[in-house]
C-alpha cells in the first residue's frame, strides 16, 4: 500500500518537475528494442515435463532526461517479457525508475535502481543489492530494480555510497512449466522471515570505492534480507518453502589492470541467519589483441569460486572461456567456455554469438549444453535442459 | 688590410649561418617541428563535441556512427588528457559511456560503461593497434597525438598541391604499436596535414589526411574533419567534429571514474 503511494507520489513529483521546465527546452533521450526469441532443447521434453521448444518476446525501454542545466536526472529503464511457457517468465519491471541530484560532491538518489557490485565475470558472490529473478535466467544474473534512498560522497580519497532500501522484494523463480527449473516448485503461499519485519524490513549498505593507479578497490558491507532463500522440501505439500534469513555480509573486491592482464578478486564473510559463512571468487583474464596479424582479440577468461558451507550450490567451481572479437563493422563477437564442479564430476558447456546484421538490428545465439550432472547436484535438475536458443533485436 | 678582414668575417659568418642552423641533426629538427605542430593544438582547457563517422567499404556503401565527447587537457605537461565518450548509434550500443586518463610513458586508464550488461568495467588499454568501433582508425591513433610517444627524423621538405611541407618521419616508442613508422608532412604554419602509416611489416598500410583547419582563440589550429583511406583493405572512415566548443568549463570531476554513472542510462 505504503509502496503505491510512494510510486504515485514520485510519478507526481516528476511530472511537477518536468512541468516546471521550458517545455520546448527540455532534452531527452528515448530508446530501446523488442527482442524475439526462439528456445529449443536437445533432449526432447523435459525431466520435469515442459516442452522441447519455447518462444518469449522481452522489451527494453530506456527514457532519460537532465533538468536545470544537469543539475538534475530522471532515468527510467523498463524491461518486460511475454513468454509462452511460463507464466513466472512473462513479467514487467522498472529496473530504474529514479530521481537523481547532483550537488558539488554529493549525488542523491530517489526510487528504483539498479547497482552491480564485482568485478568477475563469472561468478559475482557479493552482488546483493538488486533481487534475482531467475525465471528470466537461471544464473540469476538478470536482476529487478531495488527501490532505494540513496547518497554517494566523491571525495579525493574515494567514493562513499549509502543505501537505505525499504521494499523487499522475494525471488522469482522458474513456473512449473518453466525449462529448466528446480524439481519442485517454489511455494509462494508459505514464504518466511527472520526478520519480524518480514518484507517490510528496511534493509541498508555501505560501500567505499576508490582507483589507485592500476587498482580498483571496493569495501561494502550490506545488512538486511539475505535476497538468496533458504528453500526446504515440505514433505506434506511436496513444494519447496522459502525462508529469508537476514544477512550480514562485508566484502572486499579488487581488480588491477597489468596490460593485457587483468587480475580479479572478490571475496566475502558473512553471517545469514546464524551460521557464519566465507566465500572467495576471483581469476584472469588475458587479452592477445590482433590475433595472427588481424583486427580480431582473443580473450582467455579463467575463474575460480570457493565457499566453504558444504550444502552451497557454488562452493567449488571453475569457468575456462574464450572470448573472440573480430572488431569489424558488425561487432561480430563469440564467448564459449566451460563450467565445472571441481569437486564432482558436473560440468556445462556454453556458447554465446552475436552480431549486428543491420543498423538497427542484432542478431544473438545462446547455445547451453549440459555434460554428465551428480545426481545430489543443485543442477542435477537441469540436465536434460540442454538448449539452443536464437534472438533477433531490433532496436528503436 | 684589416677592413678587408673585417668583410671577410662578416662573410664566412653569413656564409656559415646556415649550416649552424643545421647543425641541429635530423633527428632534433623532427622533434622541434612535431613539437610545434602539436603545440598548436594545446591550450583549450576543455572541450565538447559532437562526432560523426562514416565508414565506406570499397563498394561504396557506408553506414555512419556517431558519438559525442568532452574532453579536459591536462595541465600537468608530463601526463595525458581525459576525455569521456557517449556512443549514439548504432543503436545497440546507445548508451555505452567510455573514459580514458591518457598518459604520455604509461599505459592509458580506461574504464567502459555497458548498458547490456549494467556495470563499469575497467578495461584494458594496451589494445594501441585495436580498430575504434570497426572504423579503419586505431585507438593508438587517438590516444597516441602527444610528440613524445614517438622518436622524430626530419627528412627534407616536399612539395604536394604547390605547396611545400616539412616531411618528418617518427617510429612509436611504446609498446604493442601497429606500426612500424609514419611519415608525416606538415604545413610551413605546424599544421600536420597527412600522415602515411606503415604496418609491422614495413608495408603502407594506410593515409590520415587532415582537412577543415579551424583557428580556434586566435592560437588553437584543430582539424574538423580526418580521412583514413587503408590502402590494404581499400576501406575508408571518415571522422568528423561537429559543434566543437573550448574552454567551456567543464568540471574536472565529470572525469572521474564515478562520474560515469551520470552520463550512464
Amino acid at each position: 500500500m505504503l509502496k503505491k503511494y510512494i510510486i504515485s507520489f514520485l510519478f507526481v513529483f516528476l511530472q511537477y518537475l518536468v512541468a516546471s521546465q521550458n517545455a520546448a527546452a527540455i532534452d531527452y533521450k528515448a530508446y530501446g528494442f523488442i527482442q524475439p526469441e526462439i528456445t529449443t532443447f536437445f533432449n526432447g521434453d523435459g525431466r520435469h515435463g515442459q516442452s522441447n521448444s519455447n518462444q518469449s518476446i522481452f522489451v527494453k525501454g530506456t527514457f532519460i532526461t537532465y533538468l536545470n542545466n544537469g543539475d538534475q536526472k530522471i532515468t527510467i529503464n523498463t524491461t518486460g517479457r511475454i513468454d509462452e511457457k511460463d507464466s513466472e517468465r512473462s513479467y514487467i519491471d522498472f529496473q530504474k525508475f529514479k530521481y537523481e541530484q547532483y550537488f558539488d560532491d554529493i549525488t542523491l538518489k530517489i526510487g528504483n535502481e539498479l547497482i552491480f557490485w564485482g568485478v568477475n565475470e563469472s561468478f559475482n558472490i557479493f552482488d546483493i543489492i538488486n533481487q534475482s529473478n531467475l525465471a528470466e535466467d537461471i544464473s540469476g544474473t538478470k536482476k529487478f530494480g531495488q527501490p532505494m534512498i540513496s547518497l554517494n560522497y566523491n571525495h579525493s580519497y574515494g567514493n562513499f555510497d549509502l543505501f537505505i532500501m525499504p521494499f523487499f522484494k522475494e525471488r522469482i523463480f522458474p513456473g512449473r512449466n518453466g525449462r529448466p527449473r528446480l524439481a519442485l516448485e517454489v511455494d509462494k503461499s508459505t514464504v518466511a522471515y527472520e526478520s519480524s519485519s518480514k518484507k517490510n524490513k528496511i534493509d541498508a549498505a555501505v560501500r567505499y570505492s576508490t582507483v589507485y593507479d592500476d587498482y580498483d578497490i571496493g569495501i561494502a558491507h550490506f545488512y538486511g534480507n539475505n535476497r538468496s532463500p533458504e528453500l526446504n522440501v515440505n514433505p506434506l505439500s511436496q513444494k519447496l518453502d522459502a525462508y529469508y534469513p537476514i544477512l550480514s555480509q562485508t566484502s572486499l573486491d579488487i581488480q588491477s589492470t597489468k596490460g593485457a592482464w587483468l587480475y580479479k578478486l572478490e571475496t566475502l564473510t558473512a553471517k545469514n541467519g546464524e551460521e557464519r559463512h566465507f566465500g572467495i571468487a576471483g581469476g584472469t583474464e588475458y587479452t592477445i589483441y590482433g590475433l595472427r596479424e588481424t583486427t580480431s582479440d582473443l580473450g582467455i577468461i579463467v575463474e575460480y569460486t570457493f565457499d566453504d558451507r558444504n550444502d552451497f550450490a557454488f562452493n567449488n567451481e571453475g569457468v575456462l572461456a574464450l572470448r573472440w572479437t573480430k572488431n569489424d563493422i558488425k561487432s561480430t563477437s563469440l564467448l564459449a567456455g566451460l563450467v565445472a564442479d571441481m569437486s564432482g564430476s558436473s560440468n556445462r558447456f556454453f556458447a554465446e554469438f552475436e552480431q549486428r546484421i543491420r543498423d538497427d538490428l542484432k542478431v544473438f545465439i545462446d547455445m547451453s549444453i549440459n555434460g554428465e550432472i551428480d545426481a545430489d547436484d543443485f543442477t542435477y535438475a537441469f540436465e536434460e535442459d540442454s538448449q539452443l536458443t536464437l534472438k533477433i533485436a531490433k532496436y528503436f | 688590410m684589416k677592413k678587408m678582414n673585417y668583410a671577410k668575417i662578416i662573410f664566412i659568418v653569413f656564409a656559415l649561418f646556415p649550416f649552424y642552423l643545421s647543425a641541429e641533426t635530423a633527428e632534433e629538427q623532427g622533434l622541434r617541428i612535431a613539437k610545434a605542430s602539436y603545440e598548436n593544438g594545446r591550450g583549450f582547457t576543455d572541450m565538447v563535441s559532437d562526432q560523426l563517422m562514416i565508414l565506406i567499404d570499397p563498394k561504396g556503401n557506408e553506414v555512419t556512427r556517431e558519438v559525442s565527447g568532452k574532453t579536459l587537457e591536462n595541465l600537468d605537461p608530463n601526463d595525458g588528457d581525459k576525455s569521456l565518450t557517449y556512443f549514439k548509434t548504432p543503436k545497440d550500443v546507445e548508451g555505452t559511456v567510455m573514459l580514458s586518463h591518457t598518459h604520455i610513458s604509461d599505459d592509458d586508464d580506461q574504464w567502459l560503461y555497458l548498458p547490456a550488461l549494467g556495470r563499469v568495467k575497467r578495461i584494458s588499454s594496451s589494445n594501441k593497434s585495436g580498430a575504434f568501433m570497426g572504423s579503419e582508425v586505431a585507438f593508438e591513433d587517438f590516444s597516441g597525438t602527444d610528440y613524445r610517444k614517438y622518436e622524430w627524423k626530419f627528412l627534407g621538405e616536399e612539395i604536394e598541391n604547390n605547396e611545400t611541407f616539412y616531411k618528418l618521419e617518427s617510429y612509436p616508442n611504446y609498446e604493442n604499436s601497429g606500426y612500424s613508422k609514419r611519415i608525416s608532412l606538415i604545413d610551413n604554419l605546424n599544421r600536420t596535414y597527412k600522415v602515411d602509416f606503415y604496418d609491422r611489416k614495413g608495408e603502407l598500410l594506410k593515409t590520415l589526411y587532415l582537412e577543415d583547419y579551424v583557428l580556434y582563440k586566435d592560437k588553437i589550429w584543430m582539424a574538423n574533419t580526418m580521412k583514413v583511406e587503408n590502402i590494404q583493405n581499400k576501406n575508408i572512415t571518415i571522422f568528423k567534429w561537429l559543434n566543437r566548443e573550448l574552454d567551456v568549463g567543464i568540471n574536472k570531476k565529470d572525469f572521474e571514474k564515478s562520474s560515469i554513472l551520470r552520463l550512464a542510462d
